[in-house]
């Protein structure tokens, strides 16, 4: 399957943006072509990484790659952002190395012989105004609210009081993600408030009495109050556990396990050096360093 | 130089002056050409780009459906911008309907009213809103205005009422100084007229004063309009972004130009074109609006010739 053109990277001296672009128009040459051959710009697979995929995920493969640079300073990590899909499309097809995804394989990318391995967790919290005496909703109540079906908080156990829905805008991946989890076909609720930012989506929550919005768990802090989900809170341990149901996991595929500098520079990746920092950071979860 | 001999012998008292100095008034006058030449370029240009990206919305979409179209789902490719035009025109009406009595009562207190002294200190301030960049009235709106519309509603406090109020502050400017221009403009004799006659200072006001300077007052208001029309980012701050007919002013809604804003990062193939269609609409709302005041003021000369 990778039949790359593989000549010795002989101008080390080149500059790095020059590399990069380079590497980034293979990427996309590749996934356009659907070429099974790289092309012919040359980079060796001991020296260059490239890690094509989700811009969710950019963050973390992009500062790791450069923390694994400045440890290993003849090895550089090339990343780009393309989308999940692109990610899948360029490691299966050869010009890339990595593919990042924020979404499971799909059933007709199944049999690519992909290598599956989970390198953070993102969960969304479901969120409320702290006044809000609503504890908890099920998975269904939530797809209600947000189709526009239960309008008034008496009907979830609250007050009289006219729900707000805060949503956010068609560009945002959480909102993609959330979308996919919990309402399967049904069409978000037109009239809600569409806000174009996790810290705007928090701010207005956090006071409007009626609000109801949903942001990734590593936004929350104490001006809102996070819902149960079908009885689970959204905590570290129950969404590494699995139990709570709004949460997805950030994978890199490689074809067939990863080998020489993907194995390195992913064992890095879920090393505690990158986990507990930059994943951290960037608002997602460690996953264990068990499943490695 | 085949333009020295004409232009001296048209103009004798241009032979006085040297010869470089001749040569420096053409360059400074060319040099202004191009000046203007650069914003008539602009204009052209922007209207060629804008009309060529957006007119397949208006015929592939179709006109009809473009236009009156109820439903703005791109992500089903259904494209009907009339909730955007419908939201455009509310929150720009509402503005005008608050902030239109606030900025002539301004610009009549500055003309007719106010000392000198007085007038020293509240002109600028005015002048002062206009200066104020737009996403700080946004801010303001999000942060201050919004939360107390929640209150009073029982709401998010996003829609078009939060809006009105922001706008119109932001549209007094315009319309107060181009109103105060209006009746600053009327001949001093008219006012010593009716002060002659007994009137009071209101009576002048409104029974004097005001109707004569109606059709300045009117052209600043289609101006205000026009601001209205276009402003952005503190309508986009404050209107919650529902493409849709709110059921209430206390509703989320969008306008035109906030559509454009939210949806031009990501928007692709058709979607993108008809948010071009929807930049084709906008403009030919304010050439629309500009034509008006340039109708009113041609009007308004016809009658005074006529006197």
């Amino acid at each position: 399957m990778t039949n790359r053109l593989s000549r010795p990277n002989t101008n080390s001296r080149s500059s790095r943006a020059a590399v990069l672009f380079r590497a980034v128009g293979c990427a996309l040459l590749g996934a356009l072509l659907l070429a099974g051959t790289g092309c012919g710009g040359g980079r060796s697979a001991d020296t260059e990484l490239v890690v094509t995929g989700s811009t969710t995920i950019l963050p973390i493969a992009e500062i790791a790659g450069e923390m694994y640079h400045g440890l290993h300073p003849d090895q550089k990590v090339l990343v780009s952002g393309l989308g999940s899909s692109a990610g899948i499309e360029t490691v299966s097809s050869g010009s890339s190395d990595i593919g990042t995804s924020s979404r499971d394989l799909k059933p007709a990318e199944e049999d690519l012989g992909l290598f599956d391995t989970p390198i953070a967790y993102d969960a969304i919290a479901v969120i409320v105004n702290p006044d809000n005496p609503v504890r908890e909703l099920t998975s269904e109540q939530v797809r209600a609210i947000f189709s526009g079906e239960i309008e008034n908080w008496s009907e979830l156990g609250g007050n009289d009081k006219d729900i707000g829905l805060v949503n956010r805008d068609e560009a945002s991946g959480t909102r993609e993600a959330f979308h996919k989890i919990v309402m399967g076909d049904h069409p978000f609720d037109r009239t809600a408030a569409v806000l174009p930012g996790t810290g705007q989506v928090r701010s207005v929550v956090s006071n409007a009495r009626g609000a109801i919005g949903y942001i990734s768990l590593g936004f929350v802090n104490d001006e809102v109050k996070v819902v149960a989900v079908d009885g689970v809170v959204p905590t570290k341990e129950t969404v590494i556990a699995g139990e709570y149901p709004l949460q997805r996991l950030l994978h890199f595929y490689t074809v067939g396990e990863p080998t020489g500098l993907a194995r390195d520079y992913i064992h890095f990746v879920l090393s505690d050096a990158v986990q507990q920092s930059v994943v951290r950071d960037a608002g997602f979860l460690p996953v264990s360093r068990e499943e490695n | 130089m085949p333009s020295l001999p004409s232009m001296s012998s048209e103009n004798n008292s241009l032979r006085l002056v040297s010869r470089a100095t001749h040569l420096k008034e053409i360059a400074l006058k060319n040099l202004f050409l191009v000046c203007a030449f650069v914003a008539v370029a602009g204009v052209l240009l922007i209207f060629g780009f804008v009309g060529f990206r957006g007119w397949p919305a208006f015929a592939e979409v179709g006109p009809w459906s473009f236009l009156a179209g109820t439903e703005w789902s791109p992500t089903d490719g259904v494209y009907g911008i009339l909730p955007l035009i419908w939201g455009t025109v509310v929150v720009m009406l509402g503005a005008l309907v608050i902030g239109t009595p606030l900025a002539v009562g301004t610009a009549v207190f500055l003309s007719e009213i106010a000392t000198p002294r007085v007038r020293g200190i509240v002109r600028p301030a005015v002048e002062l809103l206009a200066g104020i960049p737009s996403v700080i009235y946004g801010f303001f709106g999000l942060i201050i205005l919004r939360p107390i519309i929640a209150n009073f509603t029982d709401g998010l406090g996003f829609g078009a009422v939060t809006a009105w109020f922001i706008l119109a502050i932001m549209i007094v400017p315009t319309i107060a100084t181009l109103s105060e221009d209006a009746l600053r403009s009327i001949p001093p004799g008219i006012r010593e007229a009716s002060y002659a006659m007994g009137a009071t200072t209101w009576q002048t006001i409104y029974k004097v004063l005001v109707p004569a300077a109606k059709i300045g007052i009117i052209d600043a208001i289609i101006l205000g309009m026009g601001r209205a029309i276009g402003e952005t980012m503190a309508v986009l701050m404050v209107v919650g972004n529902a493409p849709v007919f709110p059921e209430s002013i206390a509703a989320p809604i969008a306008t035109l130009t906030t559509q454009i804003v939210m949806d031009m990062p990501y928007a692709a193939g058709m979607h993108r074109t008809a948010l071009f269609g929807m930049a084709i609409v906008l403009f030919l709302a304010s050439m629309g609006l500009v034509a008006l005041v340039r109708l009113i003021s041609r009007f308004q000369t016809s009658i005074e010739a006529g006197r």
